[in-house]
């Protein structure tokens, strides 16, 4: 369920300024030096404490590690503190963490927390968390679990003791980044101090840090260098419901390391009530429910099946509008443009009801992953008012992705249009093609989706399809997306980890045994695994990248074709959303503008041209953003490709790996990135049949056109792509043209003539290459 | 090998044998129908269909089966994990997918159970379809050979009625004539329908209610200038097309027939047998001999049956 973008999109985490969810809490604080005073508790703690033997005494009069002078905290014993024990604490005037007063704004979110349903069993949790090393927490969204929860672990398990932190997982990194701000808030401290957060490419914690919150990603990279987890003393699983590719590995992994580490605590939160399965996996270890606060939810669905889901859901929004009482709405569709074209549609047609009719204002604002930040910001602005004093009420309409089906919560939404649709990622071994589709959700997702109506009082969820349709059609549950990937990462990443043996490795849901042959056997290819399935060094390098593993691969031999430097841009480019913007009404002038840019060799040349016009624009001083804006490039795309470089960059630079470019009046410049574009990529290979048919190689073998976005003007027979676009048609996206010797010479294990089979036209064609450069070597070999 | 190609030496034609018989005019449309068939474009269509076939085969592949699978280095790596077929996962772990997901491509906007209820009905139209398609060859046949004898037999019905029709003024003229005074004749269209015997009524009863809808037709859509001209004379109404005539209408046309109707639902062989049997009875008039006898006996008719007359 999570908001699903390109594959490739996805690898990387995108910095982002600022959160949607960005709290205001500028309260400065002094920072205090602390003294050595310790207290004869502690130090019998540290004794007593089995995890402190490397720890520093701190006889140099600052140690960390130690509670401040008086706090709270001093007699509390590890693993066996009450609730109200830490409700005391919490009442105190001075923070037991940090030894400062608390702040004013301290007081007011205390009393608010003090309401979440999750509060009232504060005891309960407590009990059973320390009666067992794994819990299975079901807490409905808006039960304040994934704030709180972790605050009650921290105040029992007392990390600052020990130094060892607790660490609470995210499948999103926007979530990550805005709980820790919450968080933050909420104990009274600074983010990247006491409560920090870690996602890819930005690392907000320091020594002092207790208490993290990360993306599920960014736990299983620390895993790889840390086999068992050794910083941390207990681990949350959140949201582990949506079974995220990273949260699946991770609760095998933690399977696995809790054997090993009695004193690893693990709680495995979920927002729904599917908690059995989660149950039976960790060893039938207990459960605890808290209930939402939610109210009842009537839904409605439609007599018949919808003929044009859109066109349904705009007119349902439009009668909502002009006849339900108070309150905003929410629309669930698929993707961006999709949402941009519904947002424009239903402004205009409320503009024609409040003209014929009396009804309020609407504000309409869309959702989704690739929104700029202070556009994200808008859903949560309060309703417009009413045209005229006691006339009817405005109201909001949020459009969005499923992004708002769990992650955000919004509220103020009363109204719930559900069409049935979101866009998932899917991966099928036999076709080898990994991508975004619109499917129908399951049964959970419409629930869940339904679920948002009731949360500030008693809703309505539209759902735009019949109640039959709703029992046969819709799966149960949404397939974990570890069923839905191509796992060549993955099975890098545990190979990596240590597995040795994929086979039996113990998932909730394992994989089907053809998507990891397939997965294995390019790996193999890419040079990353050898024919015994072991690591190989260059795997073992690409695994350090946080990228698809041909891309890695790309990017660790590009030194060899002298272009490290211009492959890595290209990496970062690849990493980030389509740079390129095409606005419906300007599509003319948008192309016009890309063509400034166009490189008659193909589209990844195109947008390293833009980068580098991009660079000297900032190197010089301009004003980047008004420079995108009219080239119609993202400037936020190109930024965050800028960061994603400066990041790669230092992964290289770790590495030992060269960055050099070759002399740009060289004639050979581009031919080098083109052959090293071939060193990554050469699995991505089609070759023209006839006119605009291109035909995939190998195994892959499927028609396909280039996409018409596609700069590409040379007449290339054989292209490498970056992207296979399935949908009722078949694109190859991102394309430049390369020659056929470069597959013999870079790829020979692969384009191995040899033990060719299928498509006999390809084979002769590169057996008449190979010929023509066996007589060339010869020829040369002669004089 | 040697020997097949010595065998061959002298052989002079070069690869297929142009046809002797076509001309250069013949050839060079061929090669053009060849080429154009050849470099044609496919259209997105056939092209979609193609990938959509193409896919479809690949999916319904298994990877582990078959001879590309021994070769693959993947499966062998995963045997030497203990992968000895059937799904991933720890053993205790049963019920994990063998079979990959499928993707479902979905084209265009249709709302949830759209497809399904599409569905759902071309099967039942279908199945209909299919029980009417169910008729064999002889059934056709007959079923033709049925039809063409009915509508023979109701022409014969017809023109049966019609000698009826002409018989009975036949004898009215000759009554008449013997009768009462000539001129006072009584037309047949005021004559009230009852009267006429139900064998031949419906003939005349088709004839009075079309010419009684042609009128009110007529009455009905009145041409353009509704103005009396008093410049016009009799004649240039006539040529207008503008005079109204008038028809007696007959009494009883509007009220109801029950006799006629049962007679009217009969089959088209069992009217005419008994418009036959009228003619016979009242004119001594043979249908099929097309003869009026002149006594009852009817002698030297074959018999009541059109074979008798064969």
């Amino acid at each position: 369920m999570a908001d699903e973008r390109s594959s490739k999109v996805s690898k990387l985490e995108r910095k982002r300024s600022r959160s949607p969810v960005d709290t205001n809490s500028s309260t400065k604080r002094a920072k205090v030096e602390k003294t050595e005073d310790s207290d004869d508790d502690d130090k019998k703690a540290i004794e007593h404490n089995p995890y402190l033997s490397h720890w520093n005494d701190g006889s140099n009069g600052f140690s960390e590690g130690k509670l401040p002078v008086g706090s709270a905290l001093k007699h509390f014993k590890r693993r066996q503190t009450t609730a109200k024990q830490a409700s005391k604490a919490e009442d105190g005037d001075n923070n037991p963490f940090t030894g400062e007063p608390h702040s004013e704004q301290y007081f007011t979110i205390l009393k608010a927390r003090r309401n979440l349903p999750v509060h009232k069993q504060r005891q309960e949790f407590l009990d059973s968390y320390q009666k067992s090393q794994i819990l299975v927490f079901v807490g409905e969204t808006g039960s304040g679990k994934t704030t709180q929860i972790p605050q009650y672990v921290v105040y029992d398990e007392l990390p600052h003791l020990n130094h060892k932190m607790v660490a609470c997982t995210q499948p999103r990194r926007v979530a990550a980044m805005s709980v820790a701000q919450r968080v933050a808030d909420e104990l009274d401290v600074n983010i990247g101090e006491e409560v920090g957060y870690s996602i890819r490419f930005e690392d907000k914690t320091s020594s002092k840090t207790i208490l993290k919150y990360m993306t599920d990603g960014m736990l299983l990279r620390e895993a790889m260098h840390d086999h068992t987890l050794s910083r941390y003393s207990c681990i949350i699983l959140d949201e582990a419901h949506e079974r995220t590719l990273a949260t699946d590995i991770l609760m095998a992994l933690l399977k696995g390391i809790t054997q090993r580490r009695p004193d690893l605590k693990l709680i495995v939160m979920s927002a729904t009530l599917d908690a059995q399965k989660f149950q039976r996996y960790f060893f039938d270890a207990p459960l605890l429910v808290v209930p939402g606060r939610t109210h009842p939810v009537e839904i409605f669905y439609t007599p018949e099946p919808e003929k044009d889901y859109v066109e349904g859901a705009i007119r349902t929004v439009l009668q909502i509008h002009a006849g339900e009482a108070e309150g905003d709405i929410l629309l669930f569709l698929t993707g961006e443009e999709e949402i941009e074209d519904t947002c424009r549609k239903i402004s205009l047609e409320v503009d024609e009801l409040i003209r014929e009719t009396d009804c309020g204002p609407m504000n309409v604002c869309p959702l989704y992953g690739t929104l700029p930040p202070h556009q994200q910001q808008r859903i949560f602005d309060p309703p417009p008012a009413p045209f005229k004093k006691g006339g009817r009420p405005g109201r909001k309409c949020i459009i969005s992705t499923n992004i708002a089906e769990t992650s955000l919560t919004i509220d103020g939404i009363v109204y719930v249009v559900d069409p049935g649709f979101s866009k998932q990622k899917i991966y099928n071994p036999r076709l080898r093609v990994e991508s975004l589709l619109v499917s129908a959700i399951s049964k959970a997702s419409a629930q869940q989706r339904a679920g948002r109506a009731g949360r500030t009082k008693p809703g309505k969820c539209f759902r735009l399809y019949t109640e039959k349709a709703f029992k046969e059609e819709l799966i149960e549950q949404t397939y974990p997306e570890i069923l839905r990937s191509n796992l060549a990462n993955t099975v890098l990443e545990l190979k990596k980890l240590g597995v040795k043996d994929l086979v039996h490795f113990d998932l909730m849901d394992p994989p089907a045994p053809e998507t990891m042959m397939r997965a294995l056997e390019e790996l193999n290819y890419l040079a990353c695994l050898d024919d015994e399935g072991e690591l190989t060094q260059l795997g073992s390098l690409a695994s350090e990248f946080p990228l698809d593993p041909a891309l890695a691969v790309m990017l660790i031999s590009s030194p060899e074709f002298y272009c490290s430097n211009e492959i890595l841009s290209l990496t970062a480019l690849l990493s980030v959303p389509q740079i390129f913007l095409r606005p419906a009404q300007k599509r003319r002038e948008a192309d016009e503008m890309k063509n400034l840019f166009k490189h008659n060799d193909g589209d990844h040349l195109t947008m390293l041209n833009v980068y580098h016009a991009f660079k000297g624009i900032l190197g010089r001083g301009e004003d980047g953003k008004k420079w995108c804006h009219q080239h119609y490039l993202s400037f936020r795309h190109l930024s965050s490709a800028d960061n994603v470089r400066a990041q790669l960059k230092r992964i290289m630079e770790t590495h030992g790996l060269d960055l050099v470019s070759t002399d740009f009046s060289d004639r050979d410049y581009y031919t080098n990135i083109r052959r090293a574009l071939v060193a990554g990529f050469f699995m991505q290979v089609a070759k023209r049949e006839n006119n605009k048919i291109y035909r995939t190689l190998k195994d892959n073998n499927s028609a396909v056109m280039l996409h018409p976005s596609t700069v590409l003007g040379a007449d290339y027979d054989w292209v490498i792509y970056n992207e296979f676009v399935l949908t009722s048609k078949q694109y190859v996206r991102t394309v430049t043209g390369i020659r056929p010797e470069w597959l013999l010479e870079l790829a020979p294990q692969y384009y191995d003539l040899e033990s060719w089979e299928g498509q006999k036209d390809v084979k002769q064609a590169l057996k008449a290459v190979a010929d023509k450069m066996r007589r060339r070597a010869a020829m040369k070999a002669g004089r | 090998m040697a020997s097949d190609e010595d065998d061959d030496y002298m052989n002079m034609t070069f690869g297929e044998e142009p046809k002797a018989n076509e001309t250069s005019l013949q050839r060079r449309q061929r090669l053009k129908r060849e080429g154009e068939i050849k470099g044609r474009v496919k259209s997105k269509a056939e092209l979609a269909a193609e990938e959509r076939e193409a896919r479809e085969a690949a999916l319904s592949k298994s990877m582990l089966e078959g001879a590309q699978a021994k070769k693959s280095k993947g499966l062998a790596m995963m045997a030497k994990m203990g992968f000895k077929g059937g799904a991933l996962g720890s053993k205790e772990n049963a019920g994990a997918r063998v079979e990959p997901l499928r993707p479902e491509m979905k084209d265009g906007r249709g709302g949830i159970g759209l497809d399904s209820e599409r569905k759902r009905k071309l099967r039942e139209t279908a199945e209909s379809v299919e029980k009417k398609v169910k008729i064999d060859e002889n059934e056709f046949r007959d079923r033709v050979r049925r039809e063409c004898e009915a509508a023979r037999c109701e022409r014969q019905v017809y023109a049966a009625m019609k000698v009826c029709e002409r018989m009975d003024e036949e004898k009215q003229a000759s009554s008449a004539a013997e009768g009462e005074a000539p001129g006072k004749k009584r037309t047949l269209s005021t004559r009230p329908l009852k009267s006429i015997p139900v064998a031949w009524r419906g003939l005349v009863r088709t004839r009075e209610v079309e010419r009684d809808q042609r009128m009110k037709q007529q009455s009905s859509t009145p041409r353009l200038p509704m103005y009396e001209d008093d410049l016009e004379d009799e004649d240039d109404k006539k040529a207008m097309g503008n005079t109204l005539d008038s028809y007696a209408l007959v009494q009883d046309l509007d009220e109801e027939d029950p006799e006629l109707d049962e007679f009217n639902a009969l089959e088209a062989d069992v009217k005419l047998k008994q418009l036959v049997e009228y003619l016979r009875k009242e004119y001594r008039y043979c249908f099929w001999c097309k003869f009026e006898y002149p006594d009852n006996a009817m002698d030297g008719c074959p018999g009541l049956t059109e074979e008798d007359h064969d």
